[in-house]
């Protein structure tokens, strides 16, 4: 590890690193906004589940590669627009969370949807207030795991010139310079860390009868 | 006034829960349906808040079908206690005594003062009001039920097994506060039971049901002790454990049971009440 190069060269890293943050979260948005209503439905819908989930297992089996090269086919974009990387990250996101966020709403059970309509919420006040707080520990498990899948997935995408601390790697590997590939690995697991703490705070904030009434259990 | 006609209720599964119930629930009395589980109560019950649509013959209020109406409206409108509680686990005691006048449209302020109105109504402490409702005990969760069913001062309630999981203690202590409520506040009250004291202790009518939410007996909770219409009836209700006499011991009348257990102390005349 040749740190004088980390510190010479901590300008770019830090560039990189925030590229890097830019095409993350914008996939790690719209997967918890995409998977979400998919999940509802299928978890309110039988044949609907029979279809969703088992398609969502597949999209996550698609080797990314591929999929960069293939979307700017299907969506006409160019071959370097960084789109084609969040469009394929975002569909691996939704991949991952839809069989979750099914399951999150089904741990919130019937009943209990069933009060809540039988003093006055409107079908759409369920989901609202009572369906989607109470799948929330779940939902926010899940959303932990897709960014973490999609901070390391969007290092691929160097391969497809969108800058990120891939790059590093890349870059690194063709000189044949460690120093240069482990700047690109702990940045990642460094963003990784950071992104995770900033989701539990948020679920902190976003579900405060958890931690209250784990308390009490524990 | 409430009012079933002829209801008739067929589950998907063709399970006949509802045969063929006419009542009239005369505004401002309490109404007791008496009925060993499974015998239809619950679903009598959500009917007249749609939250079951009956498979033939209709539920009015005041004598407007509630087919008619908006079921979102009309569960707002109505008080509802829940067998199960019902409360919502995410949010706190204010926030689920308040839930209908938010639904409503109340602002969070005037909701919650009316929470806490409430929380004083049914006897708890305003300390409980930031709590969840896996922190409290069972009777207090009881109490908050009836709490949010009372909060947007709604004519009818709803009472489906109210006091069921708590002890016989806390039980006989809810249903004197119910008493005393009822006395201020004189709402229609649909109540559900299968114990036959809570019964005959609130109900100024009580209806003694069969599978199917057949009518054994309807009466004034005297008349069903004095004259049970037959035996499911006098069964039902207690069979021999009310039929009761005295035995003078030690110069005082106790009062012993057919089988000759002795179940209380008459009072003597200058001790008034017995
Ligand atoms: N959604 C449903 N689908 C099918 N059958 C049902 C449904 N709900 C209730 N039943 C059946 O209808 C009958 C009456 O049920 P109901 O819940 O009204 O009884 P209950 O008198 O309230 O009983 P409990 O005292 O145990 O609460 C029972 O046989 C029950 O199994
Ligand atoms: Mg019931």
């Amino acid at each position: 590890m040749r740190f004088d190069w980390v510190a010479d060269n901590m300008g770019q890293i830090l560039m990189m690193s925030w590229a890097h943050v830019q095409v993350s979260v914008l996939p790690i948005f719209l997967s918890l906004l995409i998977a979400v209503p998919i999940a509802w439905w299928a978890h309110r819908q039988k044949s609907a589940r029979r279809v969703l989930v088992p398609i969502s297992g597949v999209l996550y089996a698609l080797p990314s590669l591929p999929l960069f090269v293939l979307l700017p086919v299907v969506l006409g974009t160019r071959i370097l627009d960084p789109l084609n990387l969040v469009v394929a990250l975002t569909l691996y996101g939704v991949a991952l969370l839809v069989r979750t966020a099914v399951d999150a709403f089904d741990s919130v059970g019937r009943i209990i949807r069933d009060d809540a309509l039988a003093i006055g919420h409107s079908p759409r006040q369920v989901f609202w207030r009572v369906a989607l707080p109470l799948a929330g520990p779940p939902l926010l498990a899940g959303t932990r795991v897709v960014s973490a899948s999609t901070l390391s997935l969007v290092s691929v995408g160097a391969l497809i010139g969108v800058p990120s601390l891939g790059y590093f790697f890349t870059n690194g590997y063709q000189r044949g310079f460690p120093t240069e590939i482990m700047v690109g690995v702990i940045g990642t697991v460094v963003l990784a860390v950071i992104f995770d703490v900033i989701i539990v705070v948020a679920g902190r904030l976003l579900l405060p009868w958890v931690r209250a009434t784990d308390r009490r259990r524990g | 006034m409430i009012r079933f006609d002829h209801v008739h209720k067929e589950y998907p599964d063709g399970t006949i829960a509802v045969d063929d119930f006419t009542l009239e629930v005369p505004s401002h009395e309490v109404v007791v349906l008496l009925g060993s589980s499974g015998c239809g109560k619950t679903t009598l019950m959500r009917m007249v808040n749609r939250m079951v649509d009956p498979s033939s013959g209709s539920v009015s209020i005041d004598g407007d079908d509630v087919a008619h109406s908006d079921p979102v409206k009309l569960r707002r409108s109505i008080g509802y206690v829940m067998q199960s509680g019902g409360l919502l686990p995410h949010r706190t005691v204010v926030d689920n005594i308040a839930t209908v006048p938010l639904l409503l449209g109340a602002t969070r302020r005037s909701a919650h003062a009316r929470a806490s109105e409430l929380l004083d109504l049914v006897g708890l402490e305003q300390s409980v009001a930031k709590r969840y409702p896996s922190q409290l005990s069972g009777g207090q969760r009881q109490r908050i039920g009836v709490a949010r069913a009372l909060a947007s001062d709604p004519n009818i309630l709803l009472m489906d097994e109210p006091f069921g999981a708590v002890d016989p203690v806390v039980r006989a202590e809810l249903q004197r506060e119910l008493l005393h409520l009822q006395n201020e506040l004189a709402k229609t009250i649909l109540f559900v039971t299968h114990d036959v004291d809570e019964a005959f202790l609130l109900g100024q009518q009580v209806l003694v049901l069969r599978t199917g939410a057949e009518v054994a007996q309807h009466g004034s909770p005297a008349n069903i002790l004095l004259d049970p219409a037959d035996d499911f009836v006098a069964n039902f209700i207690g069979g021999p454990r009310r039929h009761l006499r005295t035995e003078m011991r030690d110069g005082r009348h106790i009062v012993v049971d057919a089988a000759g257990h002795v179940t209380g102390v008459l009072q003597d005349d200058r001790g008034a009440a017995g």
